[in-house]
């Protein structure tokens, strides 16, 4: 039993299908579009034109192309603008040396998180001993692979390999030549054995493993020099490069370098707690301290004093007070440092210079 | 032989940035802030039962000595968290840096009938040890207020590294009465107002007072003969002297040198001011200018080899400088308006005056060569400056505007901060401070 909607349904499609069909309604008007007149070139008009337009060499007589005019007289180099000369400040006055600073604390005592005894370093893989470079054995040849019913000797070595075995025959200068008989190369029977026989334990010299790299030989002797140098030349030259590489190596901080930012926002950290009294002798001096930081950004024990400059004593010992008083007080729970940086910031050595808040 | 050079600078040249970055961080500070210094001064402690009350008034003013000073701010009781009771009772430093002390004091009080013991103990909180070595001072119960200043004065000089000046004394001229009749007595007081007494009666006009290094003896110019003169009172026994001069002569504006033995001063003669030098006890004296000019208001340097005074030669007011022997004087005030009342500074690096400009009367300063003049104060009369003996405080008098105008004391730090009045009774004027007191 179909129902009303079924054939609505059916009604429906059959009018759309007509309709499609019939196309009624749709615009038949095709799409404007734009027509260029072009003109058609054969190939050998296309060749004539070309010849034409591009110039033939005379092969008579022909012509060197101009060479670029050269002015003997040099142009003078107009000179930059030269750099201000700028003076550069005389140094700084050293402390008087008669003036005793005060003594250096002792180094801070390490942090009770951290062993007392100092961990074993790392031992460094030992190196092997490089070896010499020696001959290597040649390779020996394998047993003979051929199985016989009866064992056979290897064949002399000026023996040729034949199925029958015939001695040498060497011509007999003592005896009347009669009969001469020519001479021919003794021939053997090929080497074979009963048996098939595994390769023996004996290394045979050829290669059967994939070894490891070794450490690279030494290298031989220098041979002696073919120029001949000074000798204190050779000297200086070693010494400043081991100055060098030994001045680099010990005291280089590893990691990244501690980025402008991060060095201000340290330094803001610590001038928010020093206190300047303008108006005091204190004022007058600049005080260098240093200082250890451990990991989480906290002072490791006591800050030292490094050089001061201006005041008497008394007043020397006031600024480096402020100034210890600065770091020790903003950095009670620990300076904001990155933590991957630490070898960067685990010293640190500040001037406190209060030249610039003085009274004037 | 070149290559092996150049290879050498190379490396060289290469290691030169790096050796730079090696080594510790390195920084420069040059900003940091002004701002008093929290201290924490817990009760001292009453080691009887005598001392409770003067163990508290003790305690209380150390306090007050060093928050006056403007560097130094106390930490209220409520807000510690350790208690320290006991003079003997180990510092618990955590507890203190909790409140951002950074001094702390402690102290203990004795007393035995009219004796009095004060002990003491300043600590360095964030370093965690003690400033100094502990004192202790013996004296009179009614001397207690000395023992405090004595305290606080120790307390100032360790964190300074500067003297202190709260066991000092003032002389000035205490002032009472309307403008137009008004009564002038020399009076003496504490640094802080406290203890004040009159030296003089109210029966000649008095000015000028100037105390003796040793603070002994106290200079000043008396009308009582009609005509300016210069005492000599002891301050002891207040028993006055007369210095010789010629009849005809007004003396004035007298200071002591600095061995106390003699005394510069201003003389006015025929109508020409000039300076002098005159011994105290033969009355001997030297003329020291001799300008047709009134030179006046000599102040010798800490070390006495020069003097600083005032002369109207260029036509104005200003200031100069002359050998403490006399001869070519140097000027030093080159600013708008009038110099006057020039004091040199204990320290030696500083020249306080009194200018006039605009209308308007300042307190100043400025270095011995006149560079770097700061003005620390602005009012309708201020004058008179005197220095702390520290060289870090100066006090001045300051009168107010109109016919019932009023004279008072002020103080300033040299910084220029901490501009507060001498709290007295009566009106003041002309201070002189003496030195800190043995």
């Amino acid at each position: 039993m179909r129902s009303a909607g079924t054939y609505i349904s059916g009604i429906g499609h059959v009018v759309l299908i007509g309709w499609l069909i019939s196309g009624w309604g749709f615009s038949s008007e095709p799409l404007p579009f734009e027509v260029a007149e072009v003109s058609v070139v054969s190939s050998e008009e296309f060749a004539a034109m070309v010849a034409a337009t591009t110039p033939q060499p005379d092969a008579a007589n022909p012509t060197a192309p101009a060479q670029p005019q050269i002015e003997d007289a040099p142009v003078p180099i107009e000179p930059e603008t030269a750099p201000q000369v700028v003076p550069i400040p005389e140094p700084a006055v050293q402390p008087d040396a008669d003036t005793p600073l005060p003594e250096a604390p002792e180094p801070p005592a390490p942090q009770s998180d951290v062993a007392d005894v100092a961990p074993e370093p790392p031992k460094p893989p030992a190196v092997e001993a490089a070896p010499d470079v020696i001959e290597s054995p040649r390779p020996q040849p394998r047993p003979a692979p051929r199985v016989a019913p009866v064992a056979v000797a290897p064949p002399a070595p000026e023996a040729d390999v034949a199925d029958i075995v015939r001695d040498a025959v060497v011509p007999d200068d003592s005896a009347a030549a009669e009969v001469v008989e020519p001479a021919q190369t003794p021939t053997a029977p090929e080497e074979a054995a009963t048996e098939i026989v595994i390769e023996d334990a004996t290394p045979s010299g050829a290669v059967t493993t994939s070894a490891r790299p070794k450490t690279r030989p030494n290298r031989p002797a220098p041979a002696p020099p073919s120029e001949t140098t000074s000798a204190s030349d050779d000297v200086a030259v070693a010494a400043a490069l081991a100055a060098a590489l030994a001045a680099t190596a010990p005291d280089l901080p590893a990691g990244p370098p501690m980025t402008g930012s991060e060095t201000e926002g340290f330094r803001l950290a610590i001038g928010e707690c020093w206190v300047v009294d303008t108006g005091g002798r204190s004022a007058n001096v600049k005080v260098t301290v240093a200082f250890s930081l451990d990991r989480s950004g906290k002072v490791a024990g006591d800050v030292r004093q490094v050089t001061a400059e201006g005041g008497d004593q008394a007043a020397v010992d006031t600024a480096f007070r402020a100034a210890r008083t600065a770091i020790l007080r903003c950095g009670a729970s620990g300076y904001d440092l990155p933590a991957d940086k630490y070898d960067q910031w685990r010293e640190v050595e500040i001037t406190f210079d209060p030249s610039g808040m003085r009274l004037r | 032989m070149m290559k092996r050079f150049l290879i050498a600078l190379v490396v060289l040249m290469l290691a030169g940035p790096v050796v730079a970055q090696s080594g510790p961080l390195r920084l420069t500070i040059t900003d940091g802030v002004i701002e008093p210094l929290p201290f924490a001064v817990p009760s001292f402690e009453p080691e009887n039962a005598e001392a409770a009350q003067v163990a508290a008034d003790i305690t209380r003013l150390v306090a007050l000595d060093l928050s006056g000073t403007g560097l130094f701010r106390e930490i209220p009781a409520s807000a510690f968290i350790s208690a320290h009771s006991s003079f003997a009772q180990t510092v618990a430093y955590p507890d203190w840096r909790a409140i951002n002390a950074q001094a702390m004091i402690s102290g203990a009080v004795t007393v035995s009938g009219n004796q009095l013991i004060v002990k003491f103990r300043l600590y360095d909180v964030f370093s965690g040890t003690e400033m100094g070595g502990g004192l202790q001072f013996a004296g009179t119960v009614d001397g207690w207020r000395r023992m405090a200043h004595k305290v606080a004065d120790a307390a100032y000089s360790r964190i300074t590294g500067e003297g202190g000046y709260f066991d000092s004394r003032i002389v000035f001229v205490s002032e009472s009465g309307p403008k137009d009749n008004r009564q002038k007595r020399l009076a003496i007081m504490d640094f802080d107002g406290a203890n004040m007494q009159f030296l003089t009666d109210s029966s000649a006009l008095v000015l000028a007072p100037r105390f003796s290094p040793t603070g002994d003896r106290v200079l000043y110019t008396s009308f009582a003969s009609g005509f300016p003169r210069i005492n000599v009172l002891d301050v002891t026994s207040v028993g006055t002297r007369q210095l010789q001069t010629a009849d005809g002569e007004m003396a004035f504006s007298p200071r002591f040198s600095r061995d106390g033995t003699q005394v510069i001063y201003s003389l006015a003669n025929g109508g020409n001011t000039d300076i002098y030098r005159g011994d105290i006890v033969s009355g001997a004296s030297t003329r020291l200018t001799s300008a047709p000019s009134i030179e006046t208001a000599p102040s010798l340097s800490p070390d006495g080899s020069q003097i600083v005074f005032e002369s109207d030669r260029s036509g104005t007011q200003q200031m100069y400088i002359m050998s403490a022997n006399g001869g070519d004087a140097r000027r030093i005030s080159f600013g708008d308006g009038r110099y006057a009342t020039p004091v040199w500074s204990p320290r030696g690096d500083l020249i306080a005056f009194t200018k006039q400009n605009a209308g308007r009367f300042h307190i100043g300063v400025m270095r011995t060569d006149g560079s770097e003049e700061r003005l620390l104060t602005s009012s309708f009369l201020d004058e008179g400056p005197t220095w702390s003996p520290n060289g870090r405080v100066i006090m001045f008098m300051r009168e107010t505007q109109g016919a019932g105008g009023t004279s008072s004391l002020y103080s300033v730090d040299v910084s220029g901060r901490n501009l507060k009045p001498v709290p007295l009774p009566n009106g003041a004027s002309d201070p002189s401070w003496g030195p800190l007191q043995p």
